[in-house]
């Protein structure tokens, strides 16, 4: 076994269980530390692929910012009372069997569709190149800048409607 | 890592000395914040232990793990005994990628004098820093009380706004230096400032050639920012003792209390350490490009090799003082401001700080445009 692939097994061993213990631990706040771990996982994938603009920004927008803000509203919560309205009823348990019955129909699919893709194409040979970051940048702003921008303007529109419903009942300044 | 086993061993045991570099600095940086405060403050602080109080730092140490060892009932084990542990973290890595000094020539090898050369340095760096906030979520949740709680979200809530002013205010300097490596940001800011413009080449012989000059804006918001993301006063709202008891840590105490303190002040020297780096040269002297210097070595010593040691000596004098230099200001000015309220916090970041480093962003890339475009 090559150090590549130690590496690669590893992380991907990280990243999967701890992905696991995301839906599998009761605890939401337990739930969200490991999503933020299988987060850094994916990160030190891509830098195991080269890719190591994406995985700095991996790590700094989705494991430093986005589920810090998860983390910080579940803190929030009455957790038990909370983990008593999620996790009984018939209909959330009915929910429950069906989303895990897609979601194996969806990694069957997966897993035969690589397997297959894999035979006819051979392994991918991949070399890292040393800075890809240029290349991306050029990317985005060339070819796929129609993509990019309205990607920006969804964003945008995400921003100002967060923040007309915030203050649409007088925000934090409401009287009760 | 390498490729015999002479320089794997020698890339391994630097990462252990740069980590301890790190570990060993923070008593004295202690010792500095405490002398320092009572210089500032007109008193004496620490002077009854050994010399001018040095070895305050070996009793403090002894007190810190000679203290009961005890854990709140309400905590939550796991994340209480695993917060200060991860405090580590962020600092260590962070600062085990800024460059200290010239890249040693020894024979074939290279031994960069750094933890390790990451490629996209700067972006590595902001990514493991911003996983700083985790610690202190941890902490303040597993400790099970209201008061570590509410200071854990006043702290991550901080970190997070400043971290898109401070990410913003570097964008300028990346789009000048057209890398995000440190190495070669570092590169460019040796000798006197010389730069291009429209076609011609304007130099000076006064001024040195840092990036400071380039982008002064850049560097206010940076600096100020990095004050929040390392938790320090003016911004220590975290733990703003008249509210907060101290916030995050209220239920730390002993060794767990000091792995805490290491993070924060590991957070302080990689500020510091991206403040040079960025800013101020890096490792360089001030007026003299590395080639110079080293030349310098040369005429000192027989062998090339020995002439690249003192260089890579000279280099990482001449960064630690610099470094040092930006250390003394945190502790000059948590001793002299007070602190913030915490509606001017938030609005100072996101009203002040991201709009004007937005506007240093844009304007930056018009004139690197301008001045780089062949009319």
């Amino acid at each position: 076994m090559t150090a590549d692939s130690f590496l690669f097994w590893m992380l991907a061993a990280v990243t999967l269980c701890s992905g696991l213990a995301v839906v599998v631990i009761s605890n939401p706040i337990y739930s969200a530390l490991c999503l933020a771990m299988s987060m850094v996982g994916v990160s030190a994938l891509f830098a195991t692929l080269g890719a190591y603009f994406i995985a700095g920004v991996q790590m700094i927008v989705y494991a430093g910012a986005v589920l810090v803000l998860f983390v910080m509203v579940l803190m929030l919560f009455d957790l038990k009372t909370e983990l008593v309205t999620f996790s009984r009823g018939k209909i959330s348990g009915l929910l429950k069997i069906a989303t895990v019955g897609v979601l194996a129909g969806f990694l069957a699919g997966a897993f035969s569709m690589t397997i297959e893709f894999a035979e006819k194409t051979g392994a991918a040979t991949t070399v890292p190149t040393p800075d890809t970051s240029k290349a991306l940048g050029t990317l985005l702003f060339t070819k796929y800048i129609l993509g990019f921008e309205t990607l920006g303007i969804l964003l945008l529109v995400i921003a100002i409607g967060v923040v007309g419903l915030a203050r649409s009942k007088g925000g934090t300044h409401a009287k009760h | 890592m390498g490729s015999d086993a002479f320089e794997i061993t020698i890339n391994c045991i630097k990462l252990i000395l740069v980590f301890l570099l790190m570990v060993q600095a923070v008593p004295v940086l202690v010792w500095l914040e405490r002398r320092g405060s009572g210089f500032i403050q007109n008193r004496f602080g620490p002077n009854r232990v050994g010399p001018l109080g040095l070895m305050q730092l070996l009793a403090d140490a002894v007190k810190f793990l000679t203290k009961e060892e005890f854990s709140p009932k309400a905590a939550t084990k796991l994340l209480f005994y695993a917060a200060p542990v991860f405090a580590l973290i962020p600092g260590t890595l962070g600062f085990a990628a800024i460059p200290m000094g010239s890249p040693l020539h020894w024979g074939n090898y290279v031994f960069p004098i750094q933890g390790y050369d990451v490629g996209v340095g700067i972006v590595f760096i902001l990514g493991v820093s911003s996983l700083g906030a985790y610690t202190i979520l941890m902490a303040g949740w597993g400790s099970g009380n209201k008061y570590a709680l509410m200071g854990a979200l006043r702290a991550s809530a901080q970190t997070i706004s400043y971290e898109l002013a401070l990410g913003l205010s570097i964008v300028g300097i990346i789009m000048m230096y057209g890398s995000f490596n440190l190495s070669e940001m570092i590169h460019a800011q040796q000798g006197t400032m010389v730069f291009h413009a429209f076609g011609n080449t304007i130099s000076t012989s006064w001024l040195p050639n840092w990036g400071i000059f380039y982008q002064p804006l850049a560097a206010i918001i940076f600096f100020s920012a990095a004050f929040a993301e390392s938790n320090r006063l003016p911004f220590d709202l975290a733990e703003g003792e008249a509210e907060l008891v101290a916030g995050f840590h209220t239920e730390y105490g002993g060794f767990k209390m000091l792995l805490f303190f290491i993070g924060e002040y590991g957070h302080m020297m990689v500020a510091s350490g991206l403040m040079v780096t960025f800013f101020f040269g890096g490792y360089n002297i001030p007026w003299t490009t590395t080639e110079q210097v080293y030349q310098w070595a040369l005429g000192l010593m027989d062998s090339s090799d020995g002439a690249s040691a003192l260089t890579s000596l000279v280099h990482f004098l001449s960064y630690m003082i610099k470094l040092g230099f930006f250390l003394w200001i945190f502790i000059w000015v948590r001793w002299t401001l007070p602190r913030f309220r915490y509606d001017q916090l938030m609005d100072l970041g996101w009203k002040t700080m991201l709009p004007w480093a937005l506007a240093n962003t844009i304007v930056s890339a018009i004139v690197i445009f301008a001045v780089s475009y062949s009319w």
